[in-house]
C-alpha cells in the first residue's frame, strides 16, 4: 500500500510540475499575445487600419484558446496511456 | 450648439472604461464559478485538473476582448478636434462590447461548473462541455464584433468634422 501511493505520489509531482509550467506559460501568452499582435499588426501589416488589427487580436487570442485545448488532451491521453501499465501484474493475480 | 464640445472626451473614455470594467465583471465570476467546481474536482482526481480549467481559460479571453476593444478605442481619443459624435460612437461601442463580456462570463461560469462536476463522473461529458462553452463565448464575440463596426464609422479620422 505504501509502495504504490509513493509511485502514485512521484507521478503526481512529476505531472504537476509540468503542468504548473504550461499553465503559467498560457496565462502570459494569454495576455501578452493578442496585445502583441494588435500593436505589430497595426503598424506592419494593415498600414494603420485599426478594425483589421482588432479582428487578428481576436484570432490570435482564440487561436491561444484552441492550442489550449489540444494540448490538454494531449496531456490526458499521455495520462491515460501511462496509467493500464501499472494493471497487468494484477490482472495475473486474478486468474 | 458646437459639433466638437470641450466635454465629448467624457463619453469616450467612459466607451473605454465601461468596455474594460464589464467584460472584466464577467471573465471574473466565470473565473470564480467555474474554479470552485475545480477545486472540488482537484481533491479527488487531480489528472483532470488540466483539461478542467478550459472555462477558466475562456473567462480570460471574455476579459481579452474587452482589453482589445479598449485599446481600439483609446487609440483614436484626442483632446482637440473630437466630435460629439465620436464620443457616443466610442460609448455605444465600450458599452456593447462589456455587457455581452458580462453575460458571456455569467454562462461560462455557471455552465463550467456544473460541467466539470459532470466530467468527474463520466468522461464523455468533456466534447458536450467545449461544445457550450463555445457558444457562450460566441455571445461575446458578438459583442466585440458590433464594437468593431461602430468604431470603423469613426476610424478613418474625424477632423473634418469640427470645422
Amino acid at each position: 500500500m505504501s509502495d504504490q501511493a509513493a509511485v502514485g505520489k512521484l507521478n503526481t509531482n512529476v505531472a504537476s510540475s509540468g503542468t504548473l509550467f504550461k499553465l503559467v506559460a498560457f496565462s502570459l501568452s494569454l495576455g501578452i499575445v493578442p496585445l502583441a499582435s494588435y500593436y505589430a499588426s497595426l503598424h506592419f501589416v494593415w498600414d494603420g487600419n485599426s478594425t483589421f488589427a482588432a479582428i487578428t487580436a481576436v484570432f490570435a487570442a482564440n487561436l491561444v484558446l484552441v492550442i489550449y485545448i489540444v494540448l490538454s488532451i494531449l496531456d490526458d491521453r499521455q495520462t491515460q496511456q501511462s496509467s493500464p501499465r501499472l494493471s497487468p501484474p494484477e490482472s495475473k493475480k486474478e486468474r | 450648439m458646437s459639433v466638437c464640445p470641450p466635454y465629448a472626451p467624457f463619453f469616450g473614455f467612459a466607451g473605454v472604461a465601461s468596455a474594460m470594467i464589464l467584460s472584466t465583471v464577467g471573465a471574473a465570476f466565470g473565473t470564480a464559478k467555474a474554479g470552485i467546481g475545480i477545486a472540488g474536482l482537484g481533491t479527488f482526481k487531480p489528472e483532470l485538473i488540466m483539461k478542467s480549467l478550459i472555462p477558466v481559460v475562456m473567462s480570460g479571453i471574455i476579459a481579452v476582448y474587452g482589453l482589445v476593444v479598449s485599446v481600439l478605442i483609446s487609440g483614436s481619443l484626442t483632446p482637440e478636434g473630437y466630435p460629439l459624435f465620436a464620443g457616443f460612437v466610442h460609448l455605444g461601442a465600450g458599452l456593447a462590447c462589456g455587457f455581452t463580456g458580462l453575460t458571456a462570463g455569467y454562462a461560462i461560469g455557471i455552465v463550467g461548473d456544473a460541467c466539470v462536476r459532470a466530467y468527474f463522473q463520466e468522461s464523455k461529458v468533456f466534447v458536450s462541455m467545449v461544445l457550450i462553452l463555445i457558444f457562450a463565448e460566441v455571445l461575446g464575440l458578438y459583442g466585440l464584433i458590433v464594437a468593431l463596426i461602430m468604431n470603423s464609422k469613426v476610424a478613418s479620422g474625424f477632423e473634418n468634422l469640427c470645422r
